[in-house]
Formats: C-alpha cells, structure tokens, sequence
C-alpha cells in the first residue's frame, strides 16, 4: 500500500513539471558526490551560458530550459535521472561522469539524444560505438599526446627524456596509458616506470621512492587535483626534480590551496582557457560572473553549453529542433570558434573528437599561466584509441 | 456483516506454515500484482525505470539478507558478486546464449566465485570475515578492470536489450515484465529455502555456531551453501541489470554498490524478506525523492534549495542512524506493527 501511494505521489509530481514550449535540455550534474567540488562549477558554467542564451534570444526565438539533476556520481541516480529527462521530453542533454556517460551510451543511441558529457573517454570519440555522444573537448588520449608532444618541443638534452606515469588503477586513470606509450616511444621518450596512486590517496611516498630511483625527467599524472597536490608535496619532500605533466582533471586552480610552493614549476593540460585570459569570450564570462574568478572547470561547461546550442541553433535553422536533427547538425559543424574560450570545435559523420587541441598551461608563482595551444594532426588510427 | 476472527486460528502445521494464511493476505497480494501488471500502461519512463531500480535492487538486497540477515554472515563484496553476474550474463549474452541461459549462467559463475571467496568464512567470523568479503570486492573490481579481453576492460561492455523468441525487451515498460518475473522467482526462492532444512541450519549458524555443530549442522558446507546461493542470486540481479542498462563498467561494481545493500538489509530488517524488499525500495526511492523536494523547492525558493542540495547526502546519512537508533529491527517492524494496529482498529489494547 505504501509502495503504492508513494508511486502515485511520484507520478503525480513528475506530471506537474512537464508543461511549456521551450527546448529542455538535461543537466546531470554531481553537486553532492565525490566529484561535487568540480562538477559544481562546470554546471554553473552551462548554467550561466544558457541563463544568457535565453536573454538575448534563445534558439530563435525559443528558450532552452535546463532541467538540473543531481545523481551524487551514482549510476543508479543517472539512470533514473535520465529518464527523468527523457519523459520530460528533453531533445538533447549534458552530461558528467565516466561511469554514468557510459552506462547511458544505448539509451541515447536508441532515444536519439545527443549527449555532451565531461568524460572524455576515447571510445565516446568514435561514433561507431557511441553515435550520440560527444564532447567539448579531445578524448585524454589525444591530450595526453598532445603534452607529450609539448613537453618532447621543449626537451633540449641530447639524450632522451625520461618519462614515468603516475595514475589510479579506475578506468579514468588507466584509459590512455596505453596510447601515451605508444606515442611516447614514438616521439623518442624512454618509458621508465609507472606507479599508482589512488584518488583519495593522502601519501605518495611509496611510489614515488620507486620513482625517484628511475629518475624520470617527465612525470605524467592522472588522477584529481587533490590526489595532484599530494604527489607533488611528497615529490618535492623527496627532492626530486622531475617536471610533473597533469591531465584536465588533475589540476586546477585549487593546486596551489592544496599543494602550495610544491605546485610550482609543473604544467597542466586544459581543455578550455583560464578566468582573465585574453580571449573575447572572456568579456562575457567575467559580466555574468560579476568578476568573481572562476574555476577553469566553469569555462569548460560554459563552452559545452556553447557548442550545444549552436547545434541546436543549426538544427533549427533547417527546421525541426530534435535530438537526431542536433547530431546531425553538429556532425556538419566545421571550425565553430567559442569566442576563443577553448580550441576551434569540428565534428564528422565518422568522427566526434571535437578538435584534437590541448591547452598547456604551466604552474607559476601560485597562478596557472596559458603557455600555448598544441594541436596534433587529426589521424584516422587515433580515433577511439 | 460478517464475523471476523480476531488472529489466526490454525487446525494443523501445514496450514500455519504457508507462506499466506490468510485469505486476506491473498487477496491483498493479488491486487498489489494486478497493478503492477497493469501499471506500465499508465506510467512514463521514468516511473518506470524506477521501478525496474527497485526489482533489480530487491533481488540484490534479499539475497544478502539470506547470506547476512539468515545466516549471519557479513558480507562487503556483494557489490562485486552483483557485477560478476552481470559481466557473466553479458559474456554469455554477446556469444549468442538465449537471455535465460545467459542469466543462469551469470548466476552460476557469481555463485562459483562467491563460493570461492566464502571458503574463510570456516575461520573468519563477524567483523574478520567482513575485512575478508572487503578484500573479494577489491579483488573482483581489479579484476573487472584489467581482465580486458572478457570484461572490456576500462571501455565496458556492451550488451544488447534481452530478446526472447525474436520479441526485443528494449523499453522500460517492456523489460519490466520481465525483471518482474524473475524478481518474484527469486523473491519465492529465498523465502521458500528459509523454511527448509538449511534455512534452519542458517538461522542455527547465525544464532550461535557451536550449537548449530552441536545438534549436526556442518558448518562449512552450510555456510558455502549460504554464500553460494546468495551469490548466485546477486549474480541474476547483475545479469538483469547489465541487460538492462546495455553497457556495463566496472564503475557500476564499486564499494558504494555493496554498502548500499547492507543499508537496504539493515533500513529493512535484517533476516526479513519483507524488510529487504522494503530497503530496496526505500534506499532507491530516497535519493529521487530528495531531489524532487530539492527541485520543487528550487521553484519556490531558489536560495534555500542551494542550502539544501549539499544537505542531500547528510540526510542520507542521518536516516541511518536514526533507523539504527529508534528501529533497530527495521521497516519489516514497523509493518508488522502497524498491520497490527489497523487489525484491532478502533478497539486497540
């Protein structure tokens, strides 16, 4: 009985939120879960692009109304959430998370909602296996090579440079090893050793003793910002020297709260720009964020936004706006610049990696500097690996 | 107007060991699955993707309750056995094996790997054994990620919607039916077994070792049965959840996976199948129900639901201690109770 009334409350409450003429779009956001800390800016940037959007005209005409879910990085929630949306009627949707994004890829295949998602998982670049999933930027094989090749341009030695890999043991951390090896060994890089460490790991002395005694020149990093911070503390305690590369999501401006001076020194990889970069989009950044600094995390969901609705804005242009009609919108865009916020976007019939561009920035005086924007040749044989 | 008895009244054994005695019960029961089954015509996906949540978590939550609840034996790793099974009916699944074949095979492999893993229960007890099931979980996840060529590795893998003499099971409503069924088949089993002979050699274990050896229950064997059937039936909640979301990571397997069932066992009622239907439902509805109210309330009072939001997870947490504090005994309690308030109702006494 109980279960009963408590369905028919369910049913009567999802009812009443279904009921207006604007574009809905799912935002599955983790604003409570173990990644809350970086999820919530990236929603607040899709928040604030689409919150602008609809004051100055919308798609055409017409609103794009965001229907905010938070899952807690849980699979279960995503999968109840995204249903959620899909009896909402959402046309397309943004979305978070490795485990979720990829538990959701045949649902949205079969629904016909395309999915922004903040995993960049190589196999969500190959729309073979993942026709509706895309991404705001490259897959972390292609920054993880994209680094590589920056750090190989400014190696100046005569002998190779030795490079070592630090991840956890998940699926996010260990998804590229295998082709920044690849790619390491073919830019001339001497593979030393790789060592793991866990995301909520508080001492990296172990792994990093092992390290130290293969001397690695170059110290590639997955992982979060927190778990970043705990490897450069302890390398720096151990005195060692090596230049430490991290990936999108192993820093961000928190390096410096958690790492302090240890930080220094190190670059990371972006896939959008850093608050207060000379870029034109920043004008508009900085307005709706009253010149409050925001993360890098923020910029990143402002630009998923961005590309999301330029889709849409496509779609429209050449009539119905459904989530088949997005795709295959967004399958024709060519060189969409975000206002300079992130790397010129493109994708194919064949082919979502969004560009194949990393931002590399370093780690200076307590601050993140823009160093350059590598870009790599877009190879048919990278794709999904 | 009829007269009612007041309680049960029984003239043999038989009679008071079925499963409902009363015709009321029945009657009860059989309206509740009436409108179960009509139900899909009238929800919409999400209600009943929900639902098909809360099957495929029943049948998660009463097998540990057999293995933790009825037989006393702690277990972190059930997370993991889930996911065996659902990397095994996945397997099975993608080589061409009809979906029922594939799922008793997921089953079968959950139940050998659990069965594996429950050997130290001979020698580990309580909060040992607990440590031994927590290393089974670390284990199976290290296994699930870099066992590539079977598991898929980091990449997942992906399953097709379960397709029985050519009709496809490919929407919420359609599958349902199906998770439906077999919920029940579980659900039956492991109420059915608590009544047997090693169910009652279970609940011997549970309540004191020596005395269960002392009046001639093997130990070992029970406890290996205990963990394999439980395992077994966590391997079918796997299989029918990797048919159901299509694509299976070893993320789906994690920790959380395993602690979350023991909430619903011990929100529910350790040792009642009703109780652990009853977690699965509350534990799987709470979070929904939390961002409802966090998303009407965002309607009304967008300042107080940014208060609220961080709140959600503290919430989740304090149910439980609450539960453990004021319920001990769980949902299934509070059922029995009120069942009897309402039997005696207006003349309580």
């Amino acid at each position: 009985m109980k279960k009963l009334l408590a369905l028919t409350i369910l049913a009567l409450v999802a009812s009443i939120g279904t009921a207006s003429a604007a574009y809905k779009v799912g935002l599955l956001s983790d604003l409570t879960g173990p990644t809350s800390s970086v999820g919530g800016p990236y929603a607040d940037g899709i928040k604030a692009y689409v919150g602008w959007l609809n004051d100055n005209g919308g798609i055409d005409g017409e609103p794009v109304e965001l229907i905010q879910v938070d899952y807690a990085y849980n699979v279960q929630q995503a999968l109840a959430a995204y249903k959620r949306f899909t009896s909402s009627g959402i046309v397309a949707m943004q979305g978070w998370g490795t485990g979720d994004t990829e538990a959701l890829v045949k649902f949205v295949a079969k629904d016909k909602i395309p999915v922004f998602s903040a995993s960049y998982s190589a196999h969500l670049m190959d729309p073979a296996k993942a026709p509706y999933n895309f991404t705001a930027a490259p897959d972390y094989s292609t920054q993880g090579r994209a680094g590589l090749k920056y750090l190989r341009e400014t190696w100046k030695e005569e002998r190779a440079p030795k490079l070592a890999f630090v991840f956890p043991d998940n699926p996010y951390g260990s998804v590229p090893i295998p082709a920044m090896k690849e790619y390491a060994a073919e830019l001339g890089f001497e593979i030393v050793g790789q060592e793991n460490v866990d995301l909520k790991a508080i001492d990296a002395t172990p792994q990093l003793l092992s390290l130290k005694k293969v001397g690695p020149d170059f110290v590639w990093t997955g992982g979060t910002t927190p778990s970043t911070a705990v490897i450069v503390k302890d390398a720096q305690k151990l005195g060692m020297t090596c230049t430490f590369l991290t990936n999108i999501w192993s820093s961000d401006e928190n390096i410096f709260k958690l790492g302090g001076e240890a930080a220094n020194g190190h670059y990371g990889l972006q896939g959008g720009v850093i608050y207060g970069q000379d870029v034109p989009g920043m004008a508009l950044i900085r307005e709706l964020s009253k010149d409050e600094p925001q993360m890098t995390h923020y910029v990143r969901g402002f630009v998923s936004a961005m590309v999301m609705c330029e889709g849409m804005k496509m779609a429209k242009a050449k009539g119905e706006v459904t989530g088949e009609s997005i795709k295959n919108a967004l399958e024709t865009m060519r060189d969409f610049d975000p206002e300079g916020l992130a790397p010129a976007i493109s994708y194919f019939a064949d082919d979502h990696r969004p560009n194949l561009s990393v931002n590399i920035t370093a780690f200076k005086d307590g601050k993140l500097e823009f160093v350059k924007t590598e870009t790599l040749e877009r190879k048919k044989e990278w794709l999904g690996h | 107007m009829s007269m009612q008895k007041c309680g049960l009244f029984y003239t043999t054994y038989a009679r008071e060991d079925g499963l409902f005695p009363s015709k009321f019960q029945k009657i009860c029961l059989a309206l509740f699955f009436a409108v179960l089954l009509v139900c899909p015509q009238f929800l919409d996906s999400y209600v009943m993707s929900i639902l098909n949540l809360i099957l495929i978590a029943v049948i998660g939550a009463v097998s540990l309750n057999l293995l933790t609840g009825v037989c006393g034996q702690m277990s972190l790793g059930h997370g993991a056995f889930v996911g065996v099974g659902a990397y095994g009916a996945a397997v099975l699944s993608n080589m061409g094996v009809p979906f029922f074949l594939a799922l008793l095979g997921g089953g079968a492999v959950a139940a050998m790997v659990g069965m594996i893993f429950g050997i130290p229960s001979l020698r580990l007890k309580g909060i040992y054994l607990a440590i031994s099931t927590l290393a089974a979980q670390l284990i199976l996840e290290y296994v699930f990620l870099h066992a590539g060529s079977v598991t898929g590795g980091a990449n997942g893998l992906p399953v097709d919607a379960p397709e029985i003499m050519g009709y496809s099971f490919d929407t919420d409503s359609k599958i349902f039916y199906l998770i439906l069924l077999v919920t029940v088949l579980c659900v039956l089993v492991v109420t059915n077994v608590i009544r047997t002979r090693p169910g009652r050699a279970f609940v011997a274990i549970r309540d004191y070792h020596q005395s269960a050896e002392n009046v001639g229950v093997n130990l070992f064997a029970f406890k290996l049965q205990a963990f394999g059937l439980s395992s077994f039936l966590a391997g079918i909640a796997g299989g029918l959840w990797a048919h159901y979301t299509m694509y299976i990571t070893p993320e789906q397997f994690s920790m959380g996976l395993s602690i979350s069932y023991l909430a619903m066992i011990i929100i529910g009622g350790m040792g009642s199948v009703l109780g652990s239907i009853f977690g699965a439902i509350f534990i799987t509805l709470l979070p929904e129900m939390l961002n409802l109210l966090t998303t009407s309330l965002g309607g009304i009072a967008p300042d107080l639901s940014a208060i609220i939001v961080p709140m959600k997870e503290g919430v989740f947490g304090l149910m439980l201690v609450l539960f453990l504090i004021f319920e001990p005994e769980g949902l299934a309690r509070k059922w029995r109770l009120t069942k009897a308030y309402w039997k005696l109702y207006p003349f309580a006494y």
